[in-house]
């Protein structure tokens, strides 16, 4: 008889998926159902954006940075600009600070939301999917009102923002918030009340405090486990300062900080009421003044020559503190080095503790549950590793396999 | 320290002193006041000798399990310069310092200690440390690349400014048979293009020079 060990299988999952922006591959080591090991291997469409940014001058990096990802565009911008105006002394107006705090706030309710929708479709509930990204339009509507576009804001510069929002649009942001506070109820019914739902993502995908901490992993994926950690707070950037915020983990509103599935996602929805608040507060407290400190563009070019320097910017991404560190030389037009580092990099390492001991028909909840930038379940090889031959599935086939598993849950629950 | 409690931005660099003496220099502490009630982000650099680097990390990890936000590096010509960007006091608000550890490897010689068993977490950014810059981390448990694609050559290191960096990155990142794969590569003109802005500074300042004589004539 063969012995447990040999009977392991390798399933590698990615790394391709056109629809996706980041190409991924997870590594799976399973005996029978179970997982047994799991290894991420990033990387597979690596765009060389750090060295892009090193060979442009500041400027032209403003455009490059919001480019980084397509759902927080926001982020990025604002910490390389942030981390330039450390680097060089400039300070940016305090309507700016507010103005860059509503976007980033109007970014993080559009992740979320559209989050929400991705894990439910992962777990087979495509009406649940459509409800989100439906209701998440009217937030895109708002960043394209303010902004003029729904991705790609560019709003940023160095010094402040390059939009303003005046109070002739303030009812309409007050209308788009007062949107999503009457649809939060409904939110938290389908995701938190419906019992499959429940049952697919209570003890899934757990993730312990110690390796949380351990693993330096970030945002509402440790803040889950009961992690306290959370930039708007510790280190409050922009006008955060000025706020009254709180850590939003489970145990404030009476649950358990579990770390699994279900308590990233009551993270998450509580986010969002927090967004609402945060957002309503700055337009309300707004103070007045200039947009930005640098108008004159051939002064800020001269500061952006002439002068040396290295500066970090943070921010608590909608996935987790991201950060940039930037450094500035006098005498040379381009950047001398840029950093990039986002929230999902270190959440990477947190894939292995939530993987082990769950099953295939997990893979797709538990990856997606960190809110990753992939969701490239595009296609899956199994290796058998005895006689080496190889199965492959596909997104579908790994899709299915989950809503199958959700189904017996369900007809289980009937009886 | 106790749980719970946290350490201000000048207890934290007597707690440096005290663990590593003179082997911890340049220290310089920053504040950048925020918002309408003027909070401030404190900010910490200091530098530390490479044989004393995990003894400064070990300092930090007595406070708390440390968090490294990432590493970042750079080419500076005789010598590599790894930052280690820290986060002290998370979970206590507003008292959040970042501790940005500076370490300077020769080139000759551009190896560093691993300090995966003090902070499990940093294996994502060591290994892309090995990969991007060229640095050897020591006892590092598991040293296979991470970001580059596998054909992409073992001696070249996009973030170096010498012969082993490169002009062109995208020349890299595809398949072999690309034409362009084996072309030699041009040195990275850094230092042509000081020169050259140099000699623009000059000629302008000469040209300002002679308007002026002109002027005075």
């Amino acid at each position: 008889m063969k012995e447990k060990e040999e009977t392991t299988y390798e399933v590698p999952i990615g790394p391709i998926h056109p629809a996706l922006k980041e190409p991924f591959l997870i590594k799976f080591k399973l005996d029978g159902e179970e997982i047994v090991d799991a290894e991420a291997r990033p990387g597979m469409n690596h765009r060389g954006i750090e060295f892009m940014g090193m060979h442009r001058n500041p400027m032209k990096v403003i455009p490059l940075s919001e480019r980084i990802c397509g759902i927080c565009s926001i982020v990025h911008q604002h910490m390389f600009t942030t981390a330039t105006e450390h680097a060089l002394g400039i300070e940016p107006t305090n309507r700016a600070r507010y103005i860059r705090t509503i976007m980033c706030e109007l970014e993080r309710i559009h992740s979320h939301i559209l989050w929400a929708g991705v894990a439910a479709h992962e777990i087979g509930f495509d009406t649940h999917l459509h409800f989100t990204w439906k209701i998440r339009e009217k937030v895109m509507d708002l960043l394209e009102y303010i902004a003029g576009n729904r991705v790609n804001y560019s709003m940023w510069t160095f010094g402040g923002v390059r939009r303003d929002i005046t109070s002739d649009m303030y009812p309409k942001v007050f209308e788009t918030l007062k949107y999503y506070e009457d649809l939060y109820e409904k939110l938290e019914d389908i995701f938190l009340d419906d019992p499959s739902i429940k049952m697919r993502t209570q003890d899934v995908g757990v993730l312990t405090k110690e390796d949380a901490l351990a693993l330096c992993g970030v945002g509402p994926t440790v803040r889950a486990s009961g992690v306290k950690k959370d930039v708007r707070i510790d280190q409050p950037y922009a006008a955060y300062g000025d706020l009254d915020l709180d850590y939003v983990i489970p145990s404030r509103y009476g649950f358990e900080n579990k770390g699994d599935v279900f308590s990233k996602t009551l993270v998450r929805l509580k986010e969002l009421l927090q967004s609402i608040e945060i957002i309503k507060t700055c337009v309300e407290q707004m103070p007045e003044g200039e947009m930005t400190s640098e108008p004159k563009k051939a002064a800020l070019f001269n500061k952006l020559e002439k002068r040396s320097g290295e500066g970090i910017g943070r921010i608590e991404a909608p996935r987790g503190e991201a950060i940039h560190y930037v450094r500035l030389v006098e005498g040379r037009s381009d950047i001398d080095c840029w950093k990039i580092r986002a929230s999902t990099y270190n959440n990477l390492a947190t894939y292995r503790p939530m993987f082990m001991g769950e099953q295939i028909a997990d893979i797709p909840i538990i990856a997606a549950c960190i809110d990753p930038c992939i969701g490239c379940m595009d296609r899956a090889e199994i290796i058998d590793v005895d006689s080496g031959e190889v199965e492959t599935y596909t997104k579908e086939e790994l899709h299915e396999l989950s809503v199958k598993k959700t189904e017996r849950i369900k007809n289980r629950g009937i009886k | 320290m106790k749980s719970g409690s946290s350490l201000s931005i000048d207890e934290l660099e007597n707690h440096f002193k005290k663990r590593l003496g003179d082997d911890v220099e340049d220290i310089k502490k920053e504040k950048i006041r925020e918002g309408l009630k003027e909070k401030a982000i404190e900010i910490m650099w200091l530098t530390v000798k490479r044989e004393r680097f995990r003894d400064a990390v070990n300092a930090l990890a007595e406070l708390h399990t440390p968090h490294l936000s990432v590493t970042s590096g750079s080419d500076m010509g005789e010598h590599i310069e790894l930052i280690y960007h820290f986060q002290v006091n998370y979970g206590h608000p507003g008292k959040e310092v970042s501790v940005n550890l500076k370490v300077h490897l020769p080139k000759k010689d551009p190896t560093i200690p691993t300090i995966t068993d003090i902070v499990p977490g940093a294996l994502t950014t060591e290994r892309e440390k090995q990969e991007f810059l060229g640095v050897q981390v020591k006892n590092i448990p598991d040293s296979r690349r991470l970001w580059l694609a596998d054909e992409f050559p073992e001696d070249k290191y996009p973030w170096r400014w010498d012969e082993t960096g490169m002009e062109d990155m995208s020349r890299y990142v595809h398949d072999e048979e690309d034409e362009t794969f084996d072309k030699p590569i041009a040195k990275y003109p850094r230092k042509k293009e000081v020169e050259e802005k140099g000699k623009r500074k000059k000629s302008m300042e000469e040209k300002k020079k002679k308007k002026e004589d002109g002027d005075q004539i």
